[in-house]
């Protein structure tokens, strides 16, 4: 076959990319060389490690390059690169361009490099002793995630060997089509665009954030290698605490983030789910926290150092973990997080297995030679509880771990027995909360009690009095608190009495310790502030989580045989009906299409015991159509925030016509109109009812009529009585005539389930063609009139601007409409018309008008100059004195004007959101003063 | 003396095997409608395409019924307590959590494997829109 010449495509950015994918390779390859010649030598030679550092820095330039031409593919939509085709569309807004880099696994995978590259530059940078072990991991995983977007197929007997996927490759590389022998395919197709779920800043945010995290544990896992390779257990402490630190809070930050886009942006209704991708990242950041406590310990008094090693090791290992739960495809459809699968599996398992395996192998090799005091830790210490902590800490690790695993688990067994069921967990919110409980209590005690102790239990018999007291006067009140808190919100069980009581302990103990603090030194509040934010943050739990409840639950239904009542989440709204819920009243009063998103106005009236309005507002929620607007693609909430709860509120379904619009075509198609002839005042009987056409309007008020130019149009306005409903509701059906064409408007009263149409008669009724019309010519002078049969004609102007739809204005044209006034001396009625006449091209033209309420059509047909005389043609329809029409009418069609809402309230929800970003604030002040504050001074003691 | 960390450490694993004990009945395998009577379980199975689905959101917005197949090729009539979930008639799989009851499987809770927008490798072509 001959080769096809295809036109229109950018050849050049897929082959630099190519090349820059190989180098990036190729110079990761040397860097990881070159660095581990100088970790495993002797000598202390500096040019490998110079050669180490240029090589990644060559690396860093090559992947920038790879990244900077893919936004350059996606920015100018050259479709016919894959990646380009997959993430962006036409219709794809540019401040989405980030997010639709990141959606696919290659430019996410190109994004974590990212994060690696800045990090490892400011590491080099730093001129570490242990440099050369720390960049020899970084670079070992720059190899590894480089083979992810290789892209290298390798036949393996019949079949092919995949390795990594290429974002570089173009579209008729990856698939056999027709629309390839186009030599033109680029002109036919667009982009599939990012799926209108993940089109809102958060997606812009959140990944960037949360793999700077994941970029950062690698570091602190480096330094414990770089520790354990050169057999040299102090040196490494001190530069890496900044970095485990730092790590901790970004990490923390980056989860944060998507719990509160889970909660603000997407339909889940709460801000944590235990959904497996969540759980595969909190645990590393678990620990890496308990790596954190035990460095402390570690610098300070020599204990933990083991424990140290295994954190920093395991923290960065599950950080592999998670990327394999979420790319490889093994949770199935089991969370919302899956990547869509690509077949790297093996690659992923290489990942983590070559990580883990050399991290724990190492430190079980070195473990005997990891320094250990021989004495134990006092029992009065603050060293043994940290531990204890960071042990507990680990625990639960362990344990969310294992139930997360559970699909990785399945999959292993079915791969050796096909006939394996899988297992499942029935309930994972319950299970989860069920074991974390304790852990929130024990950390919570942990981290009260711990404060007032010291490290080395320093002068412990002298403090021991006022340690003492202190817990005894904190516990008590926590004790009352707790009672009183459980006065106004309930507790329903002993063991969230105890929780809430963990909480309030650590929040008072903390406050104490940073009040205590602050007058020595601000720097040391560090761990208070993080503490305290624990505490809140458990408070917060039991408020926003436990006491959550729905506002849309609507009290008067009947509850048939489900005796739970939280089942009832969802109530009903009809478009300008308010309704009566659980302390509020709701109405859904109007919606708007503006693009792809159709924003619906709920309007919350909070309401007391008798029935006054305490509070009055609105809520937006969406539906996000999908890229072709055949269906709805997403639900996003809308929430009211206050200081001491949120409103949330979210659509949860639509009438099917409302959300697909095959099914709104099948449902159209499905309707039987029946049709009636009627006069103006019949009363004619359908079944129980009644409809009365009343008259005949020729200004239709309909909202699509209006929305379109018709050249004339009608409608009828009826009653319909309904004896079912016993009421009467009034429509309005129109018909609107644009050149041959006949458009018509029905109307559809909800609450009777109806549907009214007109037909085609009663246009050709009322008027009257071109071809029968019988002119008669008028000719007026300024200022005059004239009677035409029952018609007084007066001429009362002329305007020279003239716009009409059937009229192209061109350069030389004279254009000029005329005032006629139009009195019917009958019935007294006046109207005004204004015909036009045009000169274009020498060719004289009129421009027609129609006097529907009169039947009149009106032409200006002549300008006499000298005599300064115009003439005017004018035609009466031929209209019958009484006439019948045709009425079609539809029963039972199903409503189109509601919504399914969800409501719910969130109590002091802001005391978990608070509570979390203390935490954060805590890690982050604990950085600030390692890094930009040298000659550190050793805790209080 | 017993040295503290294996004291800790014992606790510790002893408070691992209680919580895996009491958690062992929170896991359980996918059941079948067989074995759903009276117990809380999750069902997996295919929609019966060519039996009725219900749902009337006019008066029951929280209820959406219909006909499911499990593995054993048994049909239940299945009563959702939430509205329709969207693309239902394009489920491949289904599992359903819930409970039978006189021979009607009450479920609050439902999974739905989707074909994947990425599998059909079709290219959208340019709608000439006027």
């Amino acid at each position: 076959m001959q080769e096809i010449q295809y036109l229109g495509e950018h050849l050049w950015v897929g082959q630099i990319g190519h090349f820059a994918i190989i180098l990036a390779f190729v110079s990761a390859l040397l860097a990881t060389f070159s660095f581990s010649k100088d970790t495993f030598s002797s000598s202390g030679h500096p040019s490998w490690k110079n050669l180490g550092r240029y090589s990644f820095y060559t690396h860093g330039v090559s992947v920038f390059v790879l990244i900077g031409l893919i936004f350059y593919a996606m920015y100018h939509q050259m479709y016919e690169y894959k990646y380009v085709f997959d993430h962006v569309s036409p219709d794809l807004p540019m401040k989405y361009i980030l997010s639709a880099f990141w959606e696919g696994q290659e430019g996410s995978f190109m994004l974590w490099m990212f994060w690696h590259i800045v990090l490892g530059v400011i590491l080099i940078r730093s001129n570490y002793k242990m440099e050369s072990p720390v960049m020899l991991i970084v670079a070992i995983c720059q190899v590894l995630l480089v083979t992810m977007i290789l892209g290298w197929q390798i036949p393996w007997g019949d079949s092919v060997f995949k390795i990594g996927s290429n974002p570089t490759l173009m579209l008729r590389q990856t698939m056999e089509a027709p629309i390839f022998n186009n030599a033109d395919y680029l002109s036919l197709i667009k982009g599939n665009g990012l799926n209108p779920l993940l089109q809102n800043y958060w997606m812009t945010i959140h990944p960037p954030t949360l793999f700077l995290g994941f970029a950062m544990t690698i570091f602190p896992f480096g330094f414990a290698f770089a520790g354990l390779i050169k057999n040299d257990h102090q040196s490494w402490l001190a530069d890496a605490y900044k970095w485990s630190v730092f790590g901790a809070a970004i990490l923390g930050i980056g989860i944060l983030m998507g719990s509160f886009w889970a909660f603000e942006a997407l339909s889940f209704g709460g801000y944590w789910n235990w959904d497996p991708v969540e759980n595969a990242s909190l645990v590393p950041w678990i620990t890496l926290v308990a790596g954190l406590h035990t460095h402390l310990i570690a610098k300070h008094t020599g204990h933990g150092l083991r424990s140290t090693y295994f954190y920093y090791l395991i923290s960065f290992v599950l950080i592999l973990y998670s990327t394999f739960l979420t790319r490889s495809g093994v949770l199935g459809d089991s969370s919302v997080h899956s990547f869509t699968q690509m077949g790297l599996e093996w690659q992923l398992v290489i990942l983590v297995s070559f990580f883990f395996l050399t991290g724990i192998g190492l430190w079980l090799f070195r473990y005997k030679n990891i320094p250990q005091p021989e004495k134990d830790e006092n029992l009065y210490s603050r060293e043994f509880w940290m531990f204890i902590g960071s042990l507990v800490l680990l625990f639960s690790g362990i344990l969310i771990t294992v139930s997360t695993s559970l699909p990785v688990y399945n999959t292993i067994m079915q791969y050796f027995n096909p006939t394996f069921e899988g297992r499942v967990i029935n309930d994972p919110v319950a299970h989860y909360n069920k074991s974390q409980l304790w852990i929130g209590i024990f950390v919570s005690i942990l981290a009260s009690a711990s404060i007032f102790l010291r490290y080395k239990a320093i002068n412990w018999e002298f403090n021991r009095k006022k340690v003492v007291k202190k817990m005894l006067i904190f516990s008590a009140v926590s004790v009352l608190s707790t009672f009183l808190f459980a006065y106004f919100i309930p507790l329903y069980s002993w063991q969230f009495y105890i929780f809430t009581f963990a909480g309030f302990l650590a929040t008072f103990t903390n406050i104490d310790f940073i009040i205590d603090i602050f007058r020595q030194k601000m720097k040391l509040a560090a761990s208070g502030i993080a503490h305290l934010g624990f505490g809140l943050m458990l408070i917060g739990l039991i408020t926003s989580g436990l006491h959550a409840h729905y506002v849309s639950t609507n009290p008067f239904v009947f509850r048939g045989m489900f005796e739970d009542a939280d089942l009832e989440k969802y109530v009903q709204l009809i478009k300008g009906k308010p309704l009566m819920t659980k302390g509020y009243i709701l109405t859904y009063e109007s919606d708007t299409l503006i693009e792809r998103e159709r924003k619906y106005k709920i309007r919350f009236q909070k309401v007391d015991k008798d029935l006054n309005v305490t509070e009055n507002f609105t809520l937006e929620p969406n539906a996000m159509y999908s890229n072709d607007m055949m269906k709805v693609a997403a639900f996003n909430p809308d929430t009211r925030h206050y200081l001491h709860k949120d409103i949330f509120c979210c659509v949860v379904a639509l009438p099917l016509a409302m959300q697909d619009a095959v099914e709104a075509k099948k449902q159209e198609d499905s309707l039987r109109f029946e049709t009636y002839k009627v006069q103006l005042g019949d009363s004619i009987k359908i079944e129980n009812d009644i409809m009365i056409p009343k008259s005949i309007s020729f200004r239709p008020k309909h909202q699509e009529y209006q929305k379109h130019e018709h050249d004339t149009g009608l409608s009828v306005l009826f009653d319909w009585v309904s004896a079912s409903k016993d009421s009467t509701y009034s429509g309005e059906t129109s018909v609107g005539l644009d050149g041959a064409l006949l458009y018509k408007y029905p109307e559809s009263i909800e609450d009777a389930g109806l549907r009214v149409r007109l037909e085609d008669d009663i246009m050709t009724t009322l008027f009257t063609g071109e071809e029968k019309l019988t002119y008669e010519d008028v000719t007026l002078k300024i200022g005059n009139s004239l009677m035409v049969d029952e018609y007084k004609i007066s001429l009362t102007g002329f305007d020279k601007n003239v716009t009409h739809r059937h009229y192209t204005p061109k350069e030389g044209d004279i254009a000029i409409s005329a005032q006629l006034e139009i009195v019917n001396t009958k019935t007294n009625n006046a109207v005004t018309a204004n015909p036009i006449y045009i000169i274009q091209d020498n060719m004289p033209m009129s421009l027609k008008e129609y006097v529907g309420e009169e039947g009149l059509h009106l032409r200006f047909s002549n300008i006499d100059p000298q005599k300064e005389e115009f003439t005017f043609k004018i035609a009466r329809d031929k209209r019958p004195d009484s006439f019948s029409f045709s009425m079609a009418v539809a029963k039972n069609v199903p409503r189109s004007d509601y919504v399914i809402l969800e409501a719910k309230v969130f109590p002091a929800i802001n005391l978990f959101w608070g509570g979390t970003i203390l935490m954060m604030i805590g890690l982050l002040i604990g950085w600030y003063y390692k890094k930009f504050r040298k000659n550190p001074t050793p805790a209080i003691s | 003396m017993i040295k503290r960390p294996y004291i800790i450490a014992a606790l510790l694993i002893a408070a691992g095997i209680f919580v895996f004990i009491n958690s062992s009945k929170d896991v359980s395998s996918y059941a079948n409608f067989n074995e759903a009577y009276g117990n809380r379980v999750k069902v997996v199975g295919t929609l019966s395409k060519d039996k009725p689905m219900e749902y009337d959101p006019e008066n029951k917005p929280n209820e959406f019924s219909f006909v499911m197949k499990d593995d054993k090729n048994v049909e239940k009539k299945v009563v959702l307590q939430q509205p329709k979930p969207q693309d239902f008639e394009m489920s491949e799989q289904i599992v359903v959590t819930g409970t039978l009851k006189e021979d009607v499987f009450y479920a609050d809770e439902i999974l739905m494997k989707c074909p994947s927008k990425y599998k059909d490798e079709e290219i959208a072509v340019k709608s000439n829109s006027i």
